[in-house]
């Protein structure tokens, strides 16, 4: 499954500035393993010891949430990984 | 509260819109808005809501002008450098439109003052640039009964969110927990200067929304702007029924301060030191200094010997460190290099330390010849 993961912009440095790059996977975890071989170090923000989303991290998948790594990555899709901004 | 010729006259465009009219303008008037944070967020939402008659402002600010504000903070003009920003921004919205009634509140707010500091207002304007005063103010909004219209930005990227209390998702439904210093400040990172402007005016079409009962707030929507792709997201968000204050078993009874290092926070083990301690910890040792800066920062000033190593790069460059090295980390103001100490930390290198104040405090203490970016 070929989808499209937004980066948010404070984790743009390990995508080379990029703000859309393309992912694969069938579903959550397979697409952040993918992205984490490509950018290595990025699911690390993402993504705590104990394999849950980091409390001022939020992925969806289209416009659905997804609160589990178990979540489903259909062809076409995109992953937004959302990160909480703290500027005024 | 009927409205003065002056005021027909000055609102005329509004009364036309049928969905306002009269009777919206009235709201209007008698509406009470705070803002916290007379920012970038903050400038624009004070100027266009001071200029839409929306009777009582306040503007709440404990900082002062800066020429680095003038970018961005269109509130503000050069003759305003150094004065207390709520000052000068409210003779600002008074000259704007003297029809209403400006409150200045130079003040930082804190556990202790933010039940005074809401309490009489009806909606309240989060413009912050921390994320302890962002959770603060959630909290307090959603005991108090508040709307709050929050924004945020970080280079050139805006988020916004209206939460109404027991109408849909709080602040801490959409980020549980957060802690400053895990992203950079818009100090630190940069930001382009009209982004505030737009996502500051779309916090002020909310709050006359939510005055005048017009449209559909955006409440369990999150949006997002991009500025370089200018592309604008919805993604719908909901209540979370374990969220720590507007959950069905809240943790959270009353406004708390944020502790700077909790425990179970692996930043809880991090040598603190001053720029003093750095400065005598260097006339006796070559301790390993790591610089996690962005490279535009460290090519205008750093420390001579120090490593280079941007926060962004830290988790894949960690094993550039030995475990035994007692890394001191070092950024502008002492929050990502608190953050990189944590990292550290979990990494299993031994007693990291923080440069508190980071190069602003060096340069402040130790060599002002330093040049900070």
């Amino acid at each position: 499954m070929s989808c499209t993961i937004r980066i948010a912009s404070p984790l743009r440095s390990y995508t080379a500035g990029a703000a859309s790059v393309a992912g694969s996977g069938a579903t959550l975890s397979a697409v952040l393993a993918h992205l984490e071989a490509h950018y290595p170090g990025i699911r690390f923000r993402m993504i705590d010891e104990q394999e849950r989303i980091r409390p001022h991290m939020r992925l969806f998948v289209n416009a659905s949430e997804a609160c589990e790594l178990t979540a489903a990555v259909r062809d076409g899709d995109t992953v937004h990984v959302i990160c909480a901004l703290s500027g005024g | 509260m009927t409205l003065s010729a002056t005021e027909r006259a000055r609102y005329h465009r509004h009364i036309a819109l049928a969905e306002i009219g009269a009777a919206g303008q009235e709201k209007l008037k008698a509406a009470r808005v705070l803002i916290i944070g007379a920012g970038g967020l903050g400038s624009p939402a004070a100027l266009y809501l001071a200029a839409a008659g929306c009777g009582t402002l306040g503007l709440l600010d404990f900082d002062r002008v800066d020429l680095s504000n003038l970018q961005r903070q269109v509130l503000f003009d050069s003759a305003g450098v150094a004065r207390p920003k709520a000052e000068a921004g409210g003779e600002r919205l008074a000259a704007l439109n003297p029809e209403i009634r400006i409150n200045a509140h130079t003040l930082e707010l804190k556990a202790a003052n933010v039940r005074a500091a809401l309490a009489d207002y009806d909606i309240v304007i989060d413009g912050t640039d921390r994320l302890a005063t962002r959770y603060l103010l959630n909290d307090a909004c959603v005991l108090y009964g508040k709307a709050l219209v929050s924004a945020a930005i970080h280079r050139f990227e805006g988020q916004l969110m209206t939460y109404v209390p027991h109408q849909g998702p709080c602040y801490r439904c959409l980020f549980p927990q957060g802690r400053d210093g895990i992203v950079a400040t818009c100090a630190e990172a940069g930001v382009l200067g009209v982004l505030p402007g737009v996502l500051g005016t779309l916090q002020a079409t909310e709050a006359i929304k939510l005055i005048t009962g017009v449209g559909e707030p955006l409440i369990g929507r999150l949006l997002t702007y991009d500025a370089l792709d200018m592309r604008f997201q919805e993604f719908r968000v909901s209540r979370r029924r374990d969220c720590a204050v507007c959950g069905d078993a809240p943790s959270i009874t009353e406004p708390r301060d944020q502790d700077p290092a909790p425990a179970g926070d692996p930043s809880g083990g991090v040598r603190r030191l001053s720029a003093g301690d750095l400065q005598e910890l260097l006339q006796t040792r070559a301790p390993l200094l790591v610089d996690v800066r962005e490279p535009y920062e460290f090519a205008a000033g750093h420390l001579a010997g120090a490593r280079h190593i941007p926060l962004g790069e830290l988790p894949r460059r960690l094993a550039e460190i030995p475990k035994d090295a007692a890394p001191v980390f070092i950024c502008r103001s002492g929050g990502r290099s608190l953050a990189a100490c944590a990292m550290a930390l979990a990494a299993g290198i031994a007693s990291p330390a923080n440069l508190e104040g980071g190069l602003q405090a060096w340069a402040r203490e130790v060599d002002p010849t330093l040049a900070v970016a």
